[in-house]
């Protein structure tokens, strides 16, 4: 849109710009032209004055031939002397016009010729024959030289007349030129215009119309963003629900399986019990399959069963637990964070000397307003979790320390111990996933647990940490607890 | 134990295995009394009031009611049987189901439940508890109907 603008402002100037410079190129001409025309007029005077000294100088000669005065022949040689600088500065104003130039020469012969009969004819009236003078003075009127002189005066007259007449040719033509621009730039300029202005008010009103769509945007975005909300946390409810639902129902089958594995398990002791009786009183009636099945199939088929739904079911109370934890309402109260991290090291104290580590609650702490069950339940899910994988043969050091930052409390749980492959820093607060050498006790369960009870509580969690370096965890938690508005939806 | 008349169980459970495992383990507790099992609420209910041998026409009788039923919700039979015109609204009635949920523990009592048993996944804990349960029927007072009617 501005280039655009741009290209037709730089057209506008562009076209004022050629019609300055044709502007002053007709004026050039023009004035060109006025010198031209001064030139002939100069020209013109000069012909005139010659043949006009011309005359007078054949006039004088009359005079004197007739009167034999001497005043005459004064005037005479004055007028003679006119012609020649007439006829000079004619040939000096015409020295471009080779044409002039031999008309001028031609008027200088002639003018030679005549000057020189009439030079004789004034020696013959001073020498007192004026009877001959006369004579030739009547032959010589009738004589050639004279009228020749008087035509080439007039033929350079034309000559001039046509020089100015295609002169002015010249002029009209450039100034129709000169028209011809400036019409063609006044149309250019007005189209330009015409395009801009249309440009500029399509522009503006597509301003306008973006505004007020902007305007509209901001004023519906709290409603937007209340909606959003409602649907996440539809959602949101959703999924609990389903995940409540889903695990809820698997425990029924679960319960059988169980229930009727146990029942197996059982009536699998009197079986054995009567294949050991019967090999005793009866060794032939006891096949090698009967006795396998009684004393090693059974039981290992029972015990995978076994152990199987047993993890089957703390996987289910697992998500059962998460799904209610979602549930469950938040209750916010003011909480004395390194007491309660005391009672978390003191509840798996009995562990914690066992695995050799110590534990120490960084004192004093900043206060944290916000629902206690949760907070309890993180820092002893993550202290378990400090004093659990230690690095081999580093003794277990774990610090519990708390800070609070513009309206945000958090809570550092730092171990020493063998650390979190960076891969995995995400990975572990899913649920059922786990990370490292699975050597300990566990479900994957706790950091999903921690994580979405920070959720619910407004926070973060994350983990700094590298193998073998230790790793360190950070809630990040509001130090005053906000009921989300649309949560009770 | 009502002396004159034997105390007829009646238990309301969709799941055949569950209710298996249940009438297994109150048998190991020593308990003989007459189990009639319903796996939906409708026929259950169409026992409990209308039979001929059914608790209403006959005696006293105590329910083990599962809440997560195919037809209906066990908290609407459980609504019908304490119902203050039912004449078992002082029949006991043990609800022994997978919810542990603290809102329907409430509303169950709400509704006049006498007791309530989350099931235990794990089996032995099952099996305790039914068997604890058995121990539990052999001792209560179940009051006569007719005596409520």
């Amino acid at each position: 849109m501005g280039r655009l603008l741009i290209a037709f402002m730089a057209i506008g100037f562009l076209c004022l710009l050629a019609a300055g410079a044709t502007a002053a190129w007709v004026m050039q001409r023009n004035e060109q032209h006025t010198a031209w025309v001064n030139h002939t007029y100069e020209v013109e005077l000069g012909i005139s004055e010659a043949s006009a000294a011309l005359e007078r100088v054949e006039a004088a000669r009359r005079g004197f031939i007739i009167s034999g005065q001497p005043t005459f022949l004064a005037a005479y040689l004055r007028f003679e002397g006119d012609v020649t600088r007439a006829l000079g500065h004619v040939a000096a104003l015409t020295a471009d016009n080779p044409r002039q130039q031999a008309s001028i020469a031609e008027a200088r012969r002639a003018l030679a010729v005549v000057a020189a009969e009439r030079a004789q004819s004034v020696a013959l009236v001073q020498r007192g024959r004026t009877g001959e003078a006369v004579a030739a003075f009547s032959a010589e009127a009738t004589a050639q030289p004279m009228q020749h002189l008087r035509r080439i005066g007039a033929a350079m007259l034309a000559e001039e007349r046509g020089l100015l007449a295609r002169r002015d040719a010249d002029q009209r033509a450039s100034v129709t030129t000169f028209y011809t621009v400036l019409a063609m730039a006044g149309i250019i300029l007005l189209l330009v215009a015409i395009i801009a202005t249309a440009t500029v008010l399509r522009y503006t009103r597509e301003l306008g119309a973006s505004r007020d769509q902007l305007r509209i945007l901001n004023d519906t975005l709290e409603d937007q963003v209340a909606e959003r909300t409602a649907d996440l946390s539809r959602a949101n409810e959703e999924i609990q629900r389903f995940a409540y639902i889903v695990s809820h129902d698997l425990r029924s089958p679960l319960v059988n399986v169980m229930g009727f594995t146990a029942e197996l398990s059982a009536a699998t002791g009197p079986l054995a019990e009567l294949v050991d009786r019967a090999e005793a009183a009866a060794p032939d009636i006891v096949t090698q399959e009967a006795r396998l099945a009684a004393r090693e199939d059974l039981p290992e088929a029972i015990g995978f069963i076994r152990t199987s739904t047993q993890k089957m079911d703390r996987l289910i109370n697992a998500i059962l637990k998460l799904s209610r934890e979602g549930r469950r309402t938040i209750a916010p109260e003011r909480i004395d964070i390194a007491a309660v991290a005391d009672n978390a090291v003191a509840a798996i104290q009995q562990v914690v000397d066992a695995r050799g580590v110590t534990v120490t609650v960084e004192r004093p702490m900043p206060a944290l307003v916000s629902d206690r069950l949760a907070i309890e339940q993180i820092l002893s899910n993550l202290i378990e979790n400090a004093t659990k994988y230690l690095q081999p043969g580093r003794p277990g050091e774990v610090a519990v320390t708390a800070s609070q930052a513009r309206g945000r409390v958090i809570i550092a749980v730092a171990d020493n111990g063998r650390g979190i492959d960076t891969r995995d820093h995400q990975r572990i607060f899913d649920l059922f996933r786990r990370s490292g050498q699975q050597d300990q006790p566990g479900e994957g369960i706790g950091l999903a647990h921690v994580r979405a009870l920070a959720y619910r509580l407004g926070g973060t969690i994350d983990v700094q940490s590298s193998l073998g370096e230790g790793a360190t965890f950070r809630l990040n938690l509001p130090a005053v607890y906000q009921a989300p508005q649309e949560a009770t939806a | 134990m009502n002396q004159h008349q034997p105390v007829g169980i009646v238990m309301i459970e969709d799941d055949e295995g569950h209710a298996r495992l249940i009438e297994k383990n109150i048998r190991r507790a020593g308990i003989l009394n007459d189990i009639r099992h319903f796996t939906d609420g409708g026929s259950a209910l169409d026992f409990l009031f209308n039979a001929a041998d059914g608790p209403s026409k006959n005696g006293p009788a105590m329910i083990l009611l599962d809440l997560n039923l195919p037809d209906m919700s066990g908290t609407d039979i459980l609504a019908r049987i304490k119902a203050p015109d039912s004449a078992l609204r002082r029949a006991p009635v043990v609800v022994l189901t997978t919810t542990d949920d603290k809102v329907e523990i409430q509303r169950c009592y709400d509704l006049g439940c006498n007791v309530y048993i989350t099931k235990p996944v794990d089996y032995e804990n099952f099996a305790t508890a039914i068997r604890q349960l058995g121990l539990f029927l052999t001792v209560i007072q179940v009051p006569d109907v007719e005596d409520a009617g």
